[in-house]
């Protein structure tokens, strides 16, 4: 469970997220929306601990971001925007260097790298440095990377941006299985479509503020039922 | 021409533009300005003294123009110099260039918008030399106005020929050096390139050296009006041009060297855009990232093995470091320079006995004496080490991941620290063998040496991965921001040399301290003092700069 509780972030007297009070249960898939510059990435950023706090608190699975960050890094695994990360490492080093810094034992981990880089078709790409891999194959690292070591929240930020649909298809299915089981997984998305299919709730955030929180059941009853999500999503962002 | 001209103008402000740098910073420029100030009158009062002696010797016999010409010939060699490394660093390094790729430009004009950064260097690198000594040797053989308008054109198209005769050399050996297919690779090895270049160069002089045949040549040569000129210039036509354009001003042979002169530029610019139009983009294009081979699943697993997480972290670091062209050149290749080019002084000085007995001179001298002089010998030579101040500012994009994975602010910063001693470890090993093997040093004083060393290159390891956490550059598009432009190294070079100044004049002037062990003992703690200190600053750093990075 992510909780975050009253939070603000400013940069140079321009508040990107206000006041946000939001809790992102278990077993759920959370879908994270809002146009572009609205407070997404900020707001995972704050999440993550790569941007420090203001004001209010983030929690996950009970664990302070702020004051016990090591313990909430090991229980949660990230998936940034962008994918190009540690491109003079070869797709094995890397997934190697995240085995050693989540210190997962030898056996498990070449059992996990085995398995995830087959069911995404990056395994005989391993030896390559990731420079060479397409937007697509970096991405696929980037998110075996985060799955190595079976963290319980998962946090992806535009998660099947450059997927095929293949592994587009393997990721969703992995992210209901891990939902299932009564985990966290949390993602941000510009792509309607996802969330419809996926989501079992959703946030819309726009100026930093939060809009609208439930289930999509819940969303499409506040607004005539023949709209779509897209009407439904520009009326709520003020057709931003 | 107009889109050429908006291509320089875009492509210069990329490189030069202030944006994005804090307050801090630019205060810090304006001091470097103001700290020049005097350096100029000095270095000016400096090149009088120098123009004026020479003048004073050489004009009895009408050599005075030898001067000019000796003037060109340098400027020309180091203007090759500079236009190797900034026409490869603009032209093949720089990453930008594939920006500019898919949009409707020929190859002759992003050529010339990527002429213009290394252009700028040049000018500013030929204008240290030739404005001062073009200005003084007008005004002491009393030149008239035509001299200074013909020296101000020269000083415009001076620079290039040399350009352009190193930019096709380049070009057309990036064009057929991608054999190899690999894109890192190459830029590796024309960055040795370089490297190989100067100490050739400095092989190729020493080998030709006959101190006495060109003393008596040259009193020959002396004799006869103009003969100096000949001789200094025989190999550079420009460099002779241009002087004799300058030395006959006045009458009309001096403005056909002056329009021959442009004539020879103008067709070294075409033949530049020319060979680029045939030469540049067949050249990038063919740089492909990496090979595929074939796969071989045991050779994977083979790598997975489990390691503490700091050796890992290292490990990556210098990974990246070693594939990272920019950054191999910049952190290895660069601090292996003073060495290297020192192993060949001292082979090719052995014979002359000075280098060798120097061992056995140390070894005489009192043992304080001599370890001092060797611990700021050593100093001087590693220099300040780019791996440490470059810490934290190389990781650019994917700084964040050091922030979202569960390691430690403390293991992470202190393994780039680590990384960086290590990296200078190549230095002090290639010194540690001058010590034994050319210089025959005494085994008690080369360990202490190599020991003293070593811990103060832990020193200077965290001193600059410290300052690079204070006021890391993380939002680079290009390696070579990393090291360019940035006042890091200055404030390095100026903390370890307040430092360790101290620290040896301390030593230095305390009576009651002599012999070889007390003074090592001495050094030892008050290097562990400034390591202790050190690492409080560098803890400190971490609480409050850690995480507000971005």
């Amino acid at each position: 469970m992510i909780s975050i509780n009253h939070v603000t972030k400013e940069f140079a007297g321009k508040t990107a997220v206000k006041n946000l009070d939001l809790v992102i249960p278990d077993g759920k898939i959370f879908g994270f929306l809002g146009p572009n510059g609205a407070g997404k990435s900020t707001t995972i950023k704050m999440i993550t601990g790569i941007l420090p706090i203001d004001n209010g608190t983030i929690t996950v699975n009970g664990f302070d971001i702020t004051r016990e960050p090591m313990k909430a890094k090991k229980i949660f695994g990230y998936v940034p925007d962008s994918p190009d990360v540690f491109l003079r490492l070869k797709g094995i080093e890397y997934l190697n260097f995240i085995g050693d810094v989540y210190d997962l034992p030898r056996d498990i981990r070449e059992e996990k790298i085995d398995y995830l880089t087959k069911s995404f078709g990056i395994y005989e790409a391993l030896d390559d440095y990731i420079q060479t891999y397409s937007h697509g194959m970096r991405q696929k690292t980037v998110i075996s990377g985060v799955l190595l070591h079976d963290p319980d929240v998962w946090i992806l930020d535009e998660p099947l941006s450059g997927l095929d649909p293949k592994s587009s298809y393997t990721l969703k299915e992995m992210m209901r299985e891990h939902a299932a089981k009564g985990n966290t997984v949390f993602f941000s998305t510009h792509v309607l479509e996802v969330v419809e299919q996926l989501c079992d709730e959703v946030a819309i955030i726009n100026s930093g503020q939060l809009q609208f929180r439930g289930n999509m059941k819940e969303m499409k009853e506040q607004f005539e039922a023949d709209e779509n999500l897209e009407r439904v999503f520009l009326e709520l962002t003020n057709n931003e | 021409m107009n889109k050429t001209l908006r291509l320089i103008h875009t492509m210069l402000k990329m490189q030069y533009s202030m944006a994005g740098k804090s307050t801090g910073e630019k205060l810090g420029y304006l001091f470097l300005l103001l700290f020049l100030v005097p350096f100029a009158f000095i270095f000016i009062s400096l090149m009088n003294s120098i123009v004026a002696t020479l003048y004073q010797q050489l004009a009895p016999t009408g050599n005075e123009n030898a001067l000019l010409g000796l003037l060109f010939v340098g400027i020309t060699f180091i203007l090759f110099f500079v236009s190797l490394s900034s026409i490869l660093s603009s032209f093949y390094f720089a990453e930008d260039i594939e920006g500019f790729i898919p949009y409707p430009f020929h190859p002759y004009q992003l050529l010339a918008g990527k002429a213009a950064a290394p252009f700028i260097s040049l000018y500013l690198t030929s204008g240290v030399l030739m404005v001062p000594i073009l200005t003084l040797f007008g005004i002491h053989s009393g030149a008239s106005f035509i001299y200074y308008l013909y020296a101000f054109i020269l000083f415009i198209i001076f620079p290039v020929v040399p350009f352009t005769v190193v930019a096709i050399i380049l070009m057309f050996f990036m064009r057929y050096a991608n054999i190899a297919k690999n894109k890192d690779r190459t830029k590796v090895f024309a960055g040795l390139l370089s490297f190989v270049f100067i100490i050739g160069f400095n092989i190729i002089i020493r080998l030709n050296q006959d101190p006495g045949q060109t003393a008596e040549g040259a009193a020959a040569l002396i004799q006869e009006q103009n003969g100096l000129l000949d001789l200094i210039t025989g190999m550079v036509p420009t460099a002779y041009f241009s002087t004799m354009a300058l030395n006959y001003a006045r009458e009309l042979s001096g403005l056909l060297f002056l329009l021959l002169m442009l004539a020879i530029s103008t067709g070294a610019v075409l033949l530049f855009l020319l060979a680029g139009q045939k030469l540049y983009f067949k050249g990038i294009l063919g740089l492909t990232a990496g090979s595929r081979k074939t796969f071989d699943p045991h050779k994977v697993t083979r790598k997975i093995k489990h390691q503490p997480v700091v050796a890992a972290m290292i490990k990556k670091e210098l990974r990246i470091i070693f594939r990272t062209p920019t950054f191999f050149m910049q952190c290895v290749v660069q601090s292996l320079f003073a060495p290297v080019f020192l192993i060949v002084i001292l082979l090719f000085e052995s014979s002359s006995s000075s280098f060798s007995m120097l061992g056995t001179m140390l070894g005489q001298f009192q043992g304080k004496t001599s370890l001092l002089l060797l611990f700021v010998f050593s100093l001087f030579i590693l220099g300040v080490n780019p791996a440490s101040y470059s810490s934290i500012s190389r990781d650019g994009r994917n700084w964040p991941a050091n922030l979202y994975l569960p390691v430690h602010p403390e293991a992470v910063i202190f393994s780039k620290a680590a990384t960086a001693w290590l990296i200078n470890l190549l230095s002090i090993l290639l010194l540690a063998i001058i010590g034994i093997a050319v210089l025959n040093m005494p085994p008690g004083l080369f360990a202490l040496w190599v020991g003293l060393t070593l811990l103060a290159s832990w020193f200077t390891s965290l001193v600059g991965t410290a300052l690079d956490l204070n006021q890391p550059k993380l939002h680079w598009t290009d390696e070579q921001e990393v090291f360019k432009s940035r006042l890091i190294s200055l404030f390095a070079l100026l903390i370890e040399m307040g430092a360790f100044g101290f620290i040896v004049i301390i030593i230095w002037n305390i009576d009651a301290v002599e012999g070889l062990w007390m003074t090592a003992l001495l050094l030892a703690l008050l290097l562990a003092g400034a390591i202790a200190i050190s690492h409080v600053v560098l803890k400190r750093l971490i609480r409050t700069h850690y995480h507000n990075t971005i």
